[in-house]
């Protein structure tokens, strides 16, 4: 998948799922599966999910618009029903996240290994206005990246969510983080949490191995990949 | 899961109990005062027989199964009971008389944390309930931590005492569904789960949990297990009286309980019967296992010895002649809490 370069473009403007720089852009549909029930951490959550599908959304649209210092993606799926509170305490809000290795060897599928972190940029439909960035170093070992300029929007109508998650190329969290560069390329994945089926953790759907993401130059021919 | 040094425990006397709430409350005004805790209670105490809170509570799964992790359900926040809205306004301020009464605002509530109070079971003139006064068990082998996929709950290896790290919680909640004592709450506002602390900021200063030390029916004793000259270790491993609720859950609680006796029986005639108890010994057996039996024949003949004026270290110990004997060495009074 491209994320291409447009100047000039705020990245407050792109946090609008319905903005025109959306609309004109590339999307790609990546199917997702169901985490696998060996995969959960816990014997209690394999006990408690041994026979409840796991992963209620199949497929989810992903774009992504840089403007040379920042990076956004928009998300958009399928959800009959909004889940945006806690009203009670079997009530879980839907969710989504983007995963970028902090390094090249960062495994996805466990979440980062020891010096090979995986980053997250998740958004929470009780906050829809916000995201929170993490690192983890495999499974259950996600604590939040310091000072991170994440910043999300979601919108959910008509039977859809649209989700816009952005933040600087360029993080202030360090080795923890995903440096990312125009002109190079980067894995990435999706999950998604379905509220309405008490998803959450690793309750979720995801985009499988690392998908490409190559972050288009800004400068012209002299801007090549790596 | 590191080793646990040391294990605090305590043992509730239910033939004490009067039900009275005074630790219920003790411990709402201490610890679940803030926003998002209105409708938590930490310590509950229900009739027996009854459905408990939250509501059917034995019914819901969690613990341990031969081993192995048994599927449970979260309880809802009306199976818990929820914290009334009342029309304090309306009654206190508006100058309405007589013309307004207090009463909770919205749909009325159809249950509470403690709604079936004093219902208890059985026929007249055979009718009994007893008082079971409940907070997290400490659990040896806790299914809440056990559960938890981010390592949130900690149990201390100096004490035993387990706590949510509201720092590491996300909000996941597989511990209240792990837990076979429905003993954890969400806090909505705050998004973490909270629970009983076993009062380990008193703990560390000598001073009793506020359940026990404000209890006036001398229900609980406080210490550590394996102290042998304290009171926990004397009734549970010595005689043999105090037993864990529903054992057979499997998390090893490490808060014990002196089974009822219950008053005797009549018969037909209206006269005592005293070849069968009042409260069912099945029921007792279903709440405390098979080890019930013994420890109430333990029971009935230490009574038997001081009826006929014998001395019985047991009996004397349930009475608590002295109160502050009862908490094991935590018996400093908590009004020199962070005096040194
Ligand atoms: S009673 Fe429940 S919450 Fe308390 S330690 Fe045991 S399993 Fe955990
Ligand atoms: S304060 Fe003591 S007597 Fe009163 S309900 Fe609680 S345990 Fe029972």
């Amino acid at each position: 998948m491209l994320a291409s370069y447009l100047p000039d473009t705020d990245l407050e403007v792109l946090l609008d799922p319905d903005a025109s720089a959306w609309r004109a852009g590339a999307s790609e549909t990546l199917p997702l599966t169901g985490t696998p029930l060996g995969m959960q951490p816990t014997a209690a959550i394999r006990a408690s999910w041994i026979d409840r599908r796991i992963g209620a959304v199949d497929e989810v649209r992903v774009a992504a618009l840089h403007n040379g210092q920042g990076l956004a993606f928009r998300l958009e799926w399928e959800d009959a029903s909004e889940n945006n509170d806690l009203d009670d305490n079997t009530s879980f809000p839907d969710a989504a996240a983007i995963a970028l290795p902090a390094n090249e060897d960062s495994p996805i599928i466990v979440m980062g290994k020891p010096g090979a972190a995986v980053n997250a940029w998740h958004w929470r439909a009780d906050a829809p206005s916000q995201a929170r960035e993490i690192s983890a170093e495999g499974l259950g070992t996600t604590a939040p990246v310091p000072g991170s300029g994440i910043r999300a929007h979601g919108v959910w109508k008509d039977g859809r969510w649209r989700v816009v998650i952005g933040r600087e190329l360029e993080s202030a969290g360090g080795p923890m983080a995903a440096q990312l560069r125009p002109g190079t390329q980067t894995g990435f994945g999706v999950a998604i949490w379905e509220g309405s089926n008490q998803e959450r953790a690793g309750i979720k759907a995801f985009s499988g191995d690392w998908q490409i993401l190559s972050i288009e130059a800004t400068g012209g021919a002299g801007g090549g990949r790596k | 899961m590191t080793a646990t040094e040391r294990q605090l425990a305590m043992v509730m006397d239910l033939n004490k109990c009067i039900g009275c709430q005074t630790c219920t409350i003790a411990c709402k005004r201490l610890w679940t005062q803030d926003e998002g805790m209105e409708s938590m209670w930490w310590n509950t105490v229900n009739t027996q027989p009854g459905r408990g809170t939250p509501r059917d509570w034995e019914e819901l799964g969690g613990g341990f199964r031969d081993g192995a992790a048994n599927p449970g359900r979260i309880p809802t926040r009306k199976e818990f009971g929820q914290a009334g809205d009342y029309n304090h306004q309306e009654v206190l301020f508006e100058g309405k008389g007589n013309g307004a009464h207090l009463q909770v605002k919205g749909d009325r509530p159809d249950w509470g944390p403690n709604w079936d109070e004093d219902q208890g079971d059985g026929e007249f003139p055979n009718s009994y309930y007893f008082y079971l006064p409940r907070i997290c068990n400490h659990c040896t082998h806790p299914a809440c931590l056990e559960a938890c996929p981010r390592k949130a709950i900690e149990k201390s290896s100096a004490n035993g005492i387990v706590t949510v790290n509201e720092d590491r919680c996300r909000g996941y909640r597989f511990c209240m569904e792990a837990c076979p004592y429905k003993k954890i709450y969400f806090n909505e506002a705050r998004r973490v789960a909270q629970k009983c602390i076993f009062c380990f900021p008193r703990i560390e200063q000598g001073i009793a949990n506020a359940c026990a030390r404000q209890c006036p029916g001398r229900v609980r004793f406080v210490g550590y297990r394996d102290d042998q000259d304290a009171p926990i270790y004397k009734l549970v491993d010595k005689w043999k009286v105090a037993l864990p609720l529903h054992p057979e859950y499997g998390t090893q609680p490490n808060v014990f309980y002196v089974p009822p006796i219950g008053p005797m029986r009549f018969d037909e005639n209206w006269d005592l019967d005293p070849t069968k108890p009042r409260i069912p010994n099945e029921y007792l057996e279903s709440l405390f296992g098979p080890e019930v039996h013994g420890a109430l024949a333990v029971l009935r003949a230490e009574m038997e010895k001081t009826r006929s004026g014998g001395e019985s270290e047991l009996i004397d110990l349930l009475i608590a002649y002295k109160w502050s004997e009862m908490f094991g060495g935590f018996d400093r009074d908590p009004a020199t809490f962070g005096q040194k």
